[in-house]
């Protein structure tokens, strides 16, 4: 029972019931602490039913009976089973409260379920840790600088603001393992001549920002690496340098690709064909914009040139008389109009030059293609002509004796067909082992693929078997440690450990009675037995004795005397019989008796009803002061 | 009579030059290789992987092309491919092909012949046989086949190769434009076809060098051209030719071809540096309404057709020889033909007309 009353007045604690040091026991509860306990209680449960009820008795009686009974109502709405009234509050005993108490314990609402939505690890206790912090600096008001306290001016000021300015950094790799071969050089560089993070920098402040961004640059560099390698590398079945290698020389080709693709101008592909209008395309058109007109300027015609030559010459001796003295107006302008007629002649002279050009080349382009039809045609006729007379040779030297010569011929062809054959057949005897050779290795190679690549598939499910259970297990263990921490941190007024162990206790104990009970219980049933067994006997016996002595006793007397010292033997024990079955009723009877009186003793019915009559000799006071006020008003 | 006998049994073999080169097998297995397992007498380290690359069991597609033929560096080859089934000495193969290269274009012969071959292969399991009919047929020109008959050389006529194909299907494709393809023809320039079905290409170019009857030059046709280097190089060496390609890359090249044929579009495109050479006048229409009205006529044969198209030529070229003729050592020269005042593209036909047919002056 004490194990029971802790709890509870603990968990009243909790509510927020001024439960003193000294009460450590529900039977040392007052009548004005009952009250507060239930009332705090319901508030936490019920907060609408609870804001009515007030937490101290009043001191008029009928107050406080009015007040015990919407207590009694309160708490069977929300679920006491038991038989509750008024009196439960006023004239309390102690396994009534009790009981009560711990069903409004129980309906508690649970805290612990809170905890366990949130996220685990032990970044989040830390997490918390900021926010809280955080929530706390919000929660300060803001005040003009010189109002400040002396506390909150480093986290109130401006100055410990900075912007998210990086700068790269320089750090030695984290080589895994004894890097036995790295470079001497190397290695005194990170020594002696790399400065450490600290002094790179060439804004102090940065440091952070600096720092943070190169882990999370090399964190997702290595994430994505991470992520390619399992997906595709493992596939590809390639150490990781040849990967990165051959992945590399993709790459570059693709970029020339591009280039190349972007370089090609758009006319050359025949009827508009597909023009890319990519942005480097345009991109590399703008670059080449100047140079095309450069080009334009230089691939100008001969035409244009020596007009341009010839222009200048004219200009040069247009330019050189005018300065030598001054002419008359008319000899001028003859001379200008002589000078358009020679060169409008010119000009049309170099027309009539382009085009016969122009003519020209055409005609010896026909000429030319006919030429080269012409020289492959003779070309081919020479080779042709030379096999013929080769043929004729040998014919015309085998004519002065033609049908012999014919005969011997087709005796050497079939000769040599049939030596031919023979020689296919040997070399099919050599050739088709090899071919079958061949084939049944590759058949066996391709079968190795075939296990190879479902070895490769069932590694790379083991691979993610074993990143998932790597996850777990990180997780159990930040979990595991975040309970501990969070354990050492709860207040240690309660220990479970010793409630455990004390259910675990009483467990033991109850088994044991059981145990006992059954024992006594079959006892008992043999007992019983037993009784039955030797009534049933006894019964038996007398009936048959007392036949027999009746039958002996209508001759003799003797017989007839101890009939009847039988029947009397007989009567005396049943009364005996019957006396200790009394006894044993009684006894049980008194023990029972005894168990109520203590039971009623524990409930101090003496103390209650003389309160009760105090109190109803109060009410009748007040009754008939009311009465009389009523009387008077 | 005995040598009699003989030497008629060789006339065949005599009247005309050992015109078959070589006979070759690829097989593809159950692993997926395509294999060039065995020729005979040999082919050129070089040409072979030509040859697989024509052959249809190693290019990707599902699909099985029977019998596809082209021109490689001046021999004709006439791929046969079939699939392997029960029953069959053959193990380990899915399909075969045979490939023969000759001298000669001739689809049907050449593929009678394999079909023969490839029978012979299934039911023995070992190319012996094959290639002792193959030596026969070079032989006496006579081979058994296994279906009651036998495969003669003489069956199989040379101008029934050229006549083969349907000009008239041509015709009834591009109407008019038939001309363009006439005009290209006779001035020997290069026709590049593209359509994406082999069969379709073969069919329809193997007709085209008919419409140039007078020349009977099939060497001009190359009905089967992958865009590779060593290809490409071999049909650069030819200045005028009509070449098939199934890859539609080809349209961008424009250094390939002089007109364009986009078979499946029937769009027939003339390149710009070929256009002052292709201009086309009255001369040309009366030619085109003549090949369409012939083509037309229900009554008349594709042969009949050709030969119409050639008695045309034939008129066109005696002018022509008439006009060289005025001139000095019977060559044309551009003065010459600028006095008769033709229309402009009249002239300019004419004159490059006579350079493919080497009546011009140099």
């Amino acid at each position: 029972m004490e194990e029971v009353d802790k709890i509870l007045i603990h968990a009243l604690k909790q509510v927020g019931t001024e439960v003193s040091e000294e009460i450590d026991s529900v039977r040392q509860f007052s009548s004005e602490l009952i009250v507060q306990a239930v009332v705090r209680c319901i508030q936490v449960i019920d907060p609408g039913l609870g804001s009515s009820l007030p937490t101290s008795l009043p001191p008029g009686m009928s107050a406080r009976f009015r007040v015990g009974m919407s207590l009694a109502q309160a708490c069977q709405e929300i679920g006491y089973k038991g038989e509750i009234g008024y009196q439960t509050f006023l004239y309390s005993n102690e396994p009534e409260i009790r009981s009560l108490l711990m069903c409004l314990v129980e309906k508690l609402p649970r805290e612990g379920a809170e905890t366990s939505d949130q996220p685990t690890g032990k970044s989040v206790v830390l997490q918390r840790g900021i926010a809280a912090a955080i929530k706390a600096q919000l929660a300060v008001p803001w005040l003009p600088t010189h109002c400040r306290l002396p506390l909150n001016i480093e986290t109130q000021s401006p100055e410990a603001l900075h912007s998210f300015h990086a700068q790269p950094l320089r750090l030695s790799p984290f080589t895994k393992g004894p890097e036995k071969k790295q470079l001497k050089v190397k290695k005194n560089y990170q020594r002696d001549i790399l400065p450490p993070v600290t002094a790179q920098l060439s804004f102090h402040t940065s440091l952070m920002a600096s720092l943070l961004e190169k882990h999370t640059d090399e964190l997702s560099a290595a994430q994505e690496w991470d992520n390619e390698w399992n997906s595709q590398g493992l596939l590809s079945r390639l150490t990781p340098k040849e990967y990165r290698s051959r992945k590399l020389t993709r790459l570059r080709k693709r970029v020339k690709e591009q280039l190349r693709a972007a370089e090609v101008p758009a006319s050359e592909s025949a009827f508009g064909g597909s023009r890319s209008n990519t942005d480097l395309f345009e991109l590399l058109q703008t670059f080449k914009g100047s140079a095309l007109s450069d080009l334009i300027l230089t691939k100008g015609t001969h035409f244009t040139h020596t007009k341009k030559f010839t222009f200048e010459q004219e200009s040069a001796s247009v330019t050189n008389p005018i300065p030598s003295g001054h002419q008359s107006e008319s000899d001028i302008q003859d001379r200008q109009q002589m000078e358009l007629a020679a060169l409008q002649h010119q000009f049309q002279q170099l027309c009539s030059d382009g085009d016969q050009l122009t003519a020209d080349m055409k005609h010896i382009s026909v000429t030319n293609t006919q030429m080269l039809n012409e020289l492959k045609q003779s070309e081919l006729g020479i080779s042709e002509k030379e096999n013929k007379m080769q043929v004729k040779k040998k014919t015309i030297g085998l004519l002065p004796d033609a049908d012999d010569n014919l005969l011997k011929l087709q005796v050497l062809v079939e000769a040599s067909t049939k030596r031919l054959v023979n020689l296919a057949s040997q070399w099919e005897k050599h050739r088709a082992p090899h071919m079958d050779e061949y084939r049944t290795l590759k058949e066996i190679c391709s079968n190795h693929d075939l296990e190879s690549s479902r070895m490769m598939s069932e590694i790379r499910s083991l691979h993610d078997k074993i990143r998932i259970s790597t996850e777990e297990a990180r997780k159990k263990e930040e979990m595991y440690k975040q309970l501990v921490t969070e354990l050492e941190n709860l207040p240690q007024d309660v220990s479970r450990s010793a409630y455990t162990q004390r259910i675990l206790e009483i467990v033991s104990n109850i088994k044991k009675q059981k145990e006992e009970i059954t024992k006594i219980l079959s006892d008992t049933k043999e007992l019983q037995k037993e009784i039955n067994n030797l009534t049933g006997k006894l019964d038996r016996t007398f009936a048959v004795t007392d036949e027999l002595v009746f039958k002996d006793a209508k001759k003799d007397e003797s017989v007839r005397k101890s009939y009847k010292y039988l029947a009397a033997l007989h009567e005396s024990c049943n009364q005996l019989i019957q006396t200790i079955e009394e006894t044993g009723t009684i006894l049980r009877e008194i023990r029972d008796l005894e168990e109520q009186i203590e039971t009623e003793n524990g409930n101090k019915t003496v103390s209650n009803l003389e309160r009760i009559l105090d109190d109803y000799k109060c009410i009748r006071h007040e009754n008939s002061a009311l009465a009389a006020k009523v009387r008077e008003g | 009579m005995h040598s009699a006998g003989a030497l008629k049994g060789w006339n065949m073999a005599t009247t005309e030059t050992q015109l078959m080169l070589s006979v070759g097998l690829i097989e593809k297995d159950v692993n997926g290789d395509t294999l060039w397992v065995w020729c005979f007498p040999s082919v050129d380290p070089d040409v072979r992987p030509v040859l697989l690359s024509k052959c249809c069991l190693t290019q990707d597609g599902r699909d099985l092309h029977t019998f596809v033929f082209g021109q490689f560096r001046r021999a004709w080859y006439y791929i046969t491919t079939v699939e392997v089934q029960e029953p069959t000495a053959l193990k380990k193969v899915t399909h075969f092909s045979i490939v023969v290269t000759a001298k000669d274009f001739n689809p049907e012969k050449y593929s009678a012949l394999s079909r023969i071959l490839c029978r012979m292969y299934i039911n023995d399991g070992s190319p012996v046989k094959m290639m002792e009919a193959y030596l026969t047929v070079l032989t006496k020109g006579i081979c058994q086949s296994d279906e009651n008959g036998s495969f003669l050389i003489k069956d199989y006529d040379v101008r029934r190769a050229y006549l083969a194909g349907s000009i008239k299907d041509v015709v009834s494709q591009f109407g008019l434009e038939t001309i363009i393809l006439y005009t290209a023809l006779m001035l020997k320039k290069r026709i590049v076809v593209h359509h994406p079905r082999i069969e379709a290409l073969l069919e329809f170019t193997r007709v085209l060098p008919a419409l140039t009857w007078h020349r009977k030059d099939w060497s001009i046709l190359h009905p089967y051209v992958h865009l590779t280097d060593p290809e490409l190089e071999d049909l650069k060496k030819c200045p005028g030719y009509v070449a098939g390609f199934v890859d539609p890359e080809v349209s961008n090249r424009s250094d390939l071809f002089d007109v364009y044929v986009n078979l499946t579009d029937s769009v027939i495109t003339v390149s710009q540096n070929a256009k002052d050479a292709m201009t086309m006048g009255k001369l040309h229409k009366e030619v085109g309404l003549l090949i369409v009205q012939s083509a037309e006529d229900s009554e008349r044969s594709d042969s009949q057709v050709i030969k119409d198209i050639s008695v045309k030529t034939k008129e066109i070229l005696a002018n022509l020889v008439a006009l060289a003729d005025e001139c000095e050592d019977s060559k044309l020269t551009l003065e010459g033909l600028k006095q008769h005042h033709f229309p402009p593209a009249t002239e300019n036909f004419l004159f490059h007309l006579a350079a493919a047919e080497q009546l011009l002056r140099i």
